[in-house]
């Protein structure tokens, strides 16, 4: 078993823009003139090539987010993202870390392209389903008093959807659907893993630890996210009545490998320092907007914050992001120290951000990044062999038509009827002698093959 | 949504005891004062829990009553969604359950709304509508100010046009956990009511046809709710009178709370029952 499954994300950042100093926040309203379609066709460029390079560079798996409107992250729709990682790649898997659910009217729609991509992809989805930031509340102009009970609805409907047979009728408070019926179904039974985010509120924790989901700590500093992890731990042993397994714990920590300590920071910094001063950078009022949360954990929250002290991160110094542990930098020796640290205070067994783009990093140094962990830290993490978890099995469906053909039988077989009621398969129907065989057979109609 | 009223934070200045009505499910709190015609204020999105001085002015001469909404002050919030459709049902068991059959309404700026609709779905029970700096049509190029998209003194900023700093005894205390707290819950209601649309798209057509006698108060600058609202009110209900208190903003009830009443307590007495 690999003791720490390693993923990245790339927010595929547009940081050709204004400093943070001349602007109301990196999100919701920063000028989308700013944005020039031709750097972007770059960027994007550069950052599908470093998505698709994690394949090779033994990765557990790959994931991509969603955001709206803002220059952090320039992926909206997630869904076509992964839809190009898994048609450049052939076995590694790709974890959608959106939908964000109560943005989506129609949850019905994640449904169908979630289990698209599944089936595309040979079952290599792994679903995330978000809230999203407060950002996207503003930005979609959707109710944010609204997203807790709405997320949880789309989320049932969605799984109903996936693992009971259709048409079934939806009368919920937010859905109401006479025909639930989607096709296609997705090809991991009984439905594909799912991640859910959180910023360590005790709801969320609560509810993922429930249903056994991976729960994923976003951006914290370091005690509040093993604090966090801990107490999912807790709550499925104590409430929930089992051992969650480590990879159901997991966080994203920005992490950056170089040849040597100081060579990695003397790297990273920039952009780190971009990552959270300019990217992050947005006004409380935009984080939270009001119902986002319960008054009850609005009050934990703000209070946590007063108590410890917590900066927004866009307050955060290059030293604050080190000294409280937001992210990991330093040579092969120093990663491997922090990661296992991470490890045994947490118990987690999956990171998320283990190198990668970050900020304005050309691709040579994200790729460079993604190579040293790949050669340097990640055999540190998984047996003599190296192999990364999904290297251990069999892929989910036959990759070959030979192997296609001798394992899986269709239930039925296509059949077309002729107007002298002759049934027949349709994929014989120019072989005269077939024809004449089906027609010898009137009224008995052959099923399956 | 809900939180239990012993631990709503009382405002440092003004706060009164409120009275309890049981209405439905909802258990309001509500002041109460004067004699005289009766009438029904609905307040905005804020300055809850307290007795302000445009209510005792309006005391003097009418009967006040002034009903804090489900997830206002020390009304909680109903467990289900709701909408201004609901508001609508829940103040008009509010009057009911007083007894009052017949009475006038005042609302201000989302209060005001409320007041529309109620008046578009029960005209029979108004002796009489005023809409002060009154939420709920839209106005092309003149959008009502988006609160939520700024800090808490912004938002005092936008409410006295640029002249807080006169008036910071009637803002809640930023500082303190249970005043931020409470501003929160009653912002998420107001989030629940208002966050998109911010308007009823309906209103207009329905207001059209509305025979209530009908008073539109507006500020002379007014940074939240655009001046143009008071006179698209004003072109929509038929035979809307309208006046504007000078050298004021949206708070207009608590920078000119004498003038204010004067202006709405002689409309009310005009057209008394």
């Amino acid at each position: 078993m690999n003791k720490l499954l390693f993923y990245t994300i790339n927010f595929m950042p547009y940081p050709f823009v204004p400093p943070p100093e001349e602007l109301e926040s990196a999100w919701v309203t920063i000028p989308n003139s700013h944005y020039d379609p031709r750097v972007g066709h770059r960027l994007y460029t550069d950052y599908l090539e470093e998505e698709i390079a994690t394949e090779r560079f033994g990765y557990d798996g790959v994931l991509v987010n969603e955001h709206h409107q803002n220059a952090y992250g320039n992926m909206p729709s997630p869904n076509l993202v992964a839809s190009y990682i898994i048609a450049r790649t052939s076995r590694i898997p790709v974890g959608i870390i959106g939908n964000a659910l109560p943005l989506y009217n129609h949850p019905l729609r994640v449904a169908e392209e979630v289990a698209m991509l599944d089936v595309i992809s040979g079952g290599r989805i792994i679903s995330g389903f978000v809230r999203g930031t407060g950002m996207e509340y503003f930005s979609y102009g959707e109710n944010p008093t609204y997203a807790r009970d709405k997320f949880w609805e789309a989320h049932d409907l969605i799984l109903k959807a996936w693992t009971e047979p259709g048409p079934f009728e939806w009368e919920g408070e937010h859905f109401h659907l006479r025909y639930v019926n989607p096709w296609p179904r997705p090809l991991q039974q009984p439905h594909p893993p799912i991640w859910i985010p959180g910023v360590g509120s005790l709801e969320t924790v609560d509810e993922t630890a429930k249903r056994r989901y991976t729960f994923m700590q976003v951006y914290a500093p370091r005690w509040l996210l093993t604090k966090a992890l801990l107490a999912y731990r807790k709550i499925a042993e104590e409430k929930y009545g089992y051992t969650p397994s480590p990879y159901q714990l997991g966080a994203a920590i920005p992490t950056y490998v170089a040849e040597t300590d100081e060579q990695a920071h003397r790297e990273a910094r920039p952009h780190l320092t971009w990552l959270f001063r300019n990217g992050l950078q947005h006004p409380a009022y935009f984080a939270f907007p009001p119902g986002s949360m319960s008054k009850k954990s609005f009050r934990n929250f703000l209070g946590t914050l007063i108590e410890k002290n917590i900066k927004p991160l866009h307050e955060l110094t290059y030293e604050d992001l080190i000294e409280q542990e937001y992210v990991i930098v330093g040579g092969p020796d120093t990663v491997i120290e922090q990661l296992e640290k991470f490890q045994e205070e947490s118990g987690a067994g999956v990171i998320v951000g283990a190198g990668g783009q970050w900020g304005a990093m050309p691709v040579w140094m994200a790729m460079k990044n993604m190579q040293i962990m790949a050669e340097q830290v990640m055999p540190h993490f998984r047996p003599p062999d190296g192999k990364p978890i999904w290297a251990r099995e069999e892929p989910k469906v036959p990759t070959t038509l030979s192997e296609q053909a001798a394992t899986v039988a269709p239930a039925l077989a296509p059949r077309i009827r002729f107007d002298d009621d002759t049934y027949m398969d349709p994929r014989v129907g120019h072989i005269p002698e077939e024809v004449e065989a089906a027609r010898n057979q009137v009224g008995a109609p052959t099923h399956g093959q | 949504m809900s939180e239990s009223p012993a631990t709503v934070p009382r405002p440092k200045r003004f706060y009164t005891e409120p009275e309890w009505l049981d209405v439905g499910e909802i258990r309001v709190a509500y002041r109460r004062k004067g004699s005289g015609e009766p009438t029904i204020f609905l307040h905005g999105a804020g300055a809850t829990r307290m007795w302000l001085p445009f209510y005792e002015q309006m005391s003097a001469s009418v009967d006040f009553v002034a009903p804090e909404h489900p997830g206002f002050g020390e009304t909680e919030a109903p467990e289900w969604n709701f909408g201004f459709d609901d508001l609508v049902l829940h103040y008009r068991d509010f009057a009911d359950t007083l007894g009052l059959s017949r009475f006038h309404l005042v609302g201000f700026s989302t209060g005001g709304w409320i007041a529309a609709a109620f008046a578009v779905f029960y005209p029979e029970r108004l002796a009489s509508l005023t809409l002060i700096a009154p939420a709920g049509v839209y106005v092309p190029g003149k959008p009502l100010t988006d609160l939520f998209a700024m800090p808490p003194e912004r938002i005092a900023t936008m409410l006295f046009s640029g002249r807080e700093a006169a008036y910071l005894d009637y803002l809640p205390d930023g500082t303190n956990l249970d005043d931020i707290v409470h501003a929160y819950g009653e912002l998420t209601t107001f989030a629940h009511l208002t966050w998109a649309p911010s308007h009823d798209p309906k209103l207009p057509r329905r207001l059209r046809g509305l025979r209530v006698r009908t008073l539109v108060v507006g500020a002379e600058d007014d940074w939240i709710v655009p001046n143009e609202h008071v006179d698209r009110y004003a072109e929509l209900i038929p035979g809307a009178r309208v006046v504007r208190i000078p050298g004021t903003g949206h708070g207009l009830l608590i920078q000119e709370p004498e003038r204010a009443a004067a202006e709405i307590v002689s409309f009310i007495e005009g057209n008394a029952r």
